[in-house]
């Protein structure tokens, strides 16, 4: 890695992965910590056992933010977006336009 | 095209355990009979970034392997005909799209030494890439399964790391 352009390719792509991988762990987590089924959280979002079953387990590609949404507040919690640090927020803040863009993480809170 | 540098992958072997308190499991290339690498050679040939954005997912799937959800979405279970199969799935430059196609290799820690293996792997076996909204042939997933078939004929497994 070498390449500094191949590394700040990496690594974007291993923070949007590990924000994806954490907001669906710690969605199972709470679901397991509430002691809920995933068939019963399933029919608490109005779907199929087996689409909440392939979320968990990723046997389903690009997991939808509206579900993740319902499956958030089915367990009681919500998701955030937090900003990562101050230094990440300025350095994607662009003053001419009073505009932010990305530099967030992800957080479940309940 | 010669070799990126930015192919020199990061190692493979993390010996650190991940927060599930399981140790990460090692990604390995099949190689064919006649040496070639074709996964390797598959992402030596994509845009850096989809080369890029395919080893973050082997990692992180590596790192927290199935039945755990890894890869950030990207990584899919295969189903149909390709079961048993798993392949990674990333859209390009105009909506090009780049697939992935991986086997897993666990089993018993005897079933492991038989295949050359110390510990369990994600297998990756060979790529390919398709225009949007066009399909792979039948002749195209044949051909991944066959150099899936010749990869699990191998013990030891013959691999590239």
């Amino acid at each position: 890695m070498h390449d500094p352009e191949y590394r700040a390719a990496y690594e974007r792509a291993a923070r949007e992965v590990a924000q994806t991988d954490a907001v669906i762990r710690q969605l199972d987590l709470l679901r397991v910590d509430l002691g809920i089924s995933k068939a019963e959280l399933a029919r608490r979002v109005n779907r199929n056992a087996s689409s909440v079953r392939r979320l968990f387990t990723a046997g389903q590609v690009r997991p939808e933010l509206p579900l993740i949404v319902a499956l958030a507040d089915a367990l009681g919690a919500e998701l955030r977006i937090v900003p990562r640090t101050a230094e990440a927020q300025r350095a994607t803040y662009e003053p001419g336009r009073q505009r932010r863009v990305a530099a967030t993480g992800l957080a479940l809170a309940d | 095209m010669p070799p990126r540098q930015r192919c020199q992958r990061r190692p493979r072997d993390p010996s650190g355990r991940d927060g599930g308190g399981q140790l990460p499991w090692a990604v390995i290339y099949y190689r064919a009979p006649d040496q070639t690498v074709p996964a390797l050679e598959f992402l030596d040939g994509c845009p850096g970034t989809i080369d890029a954005q395919f080893t973050a997912v082997l990692d992180a799937v590596a790192a927290a392997p199935p039945p755990r959800f890894s890869g950030g979405g990207k990584w899919e279970a295969m189903h149909g005909r390709m079961g048993g199969w798993y392949e990674i799935r990333l859209t390009g430059p105009g909506r090009e799209q780049f697939r992935l196609f991986c086997l897993l290799e666990n089993g018993t820690g005897d079933e492991l030494a038989r295949r050359g293996l110390p510990r369990p792997a994600v297998a990756v076996i060979t790529g390919m890439r398709k225009s949007w909204r066009t399909v792979f042939s039948e002749r195209d997933y044949q051909r991944v399964q066959e150099l899936g078939r010749e990869h699990q004929r191998n013990h030891p497994r013959r691999i590239a790391i």
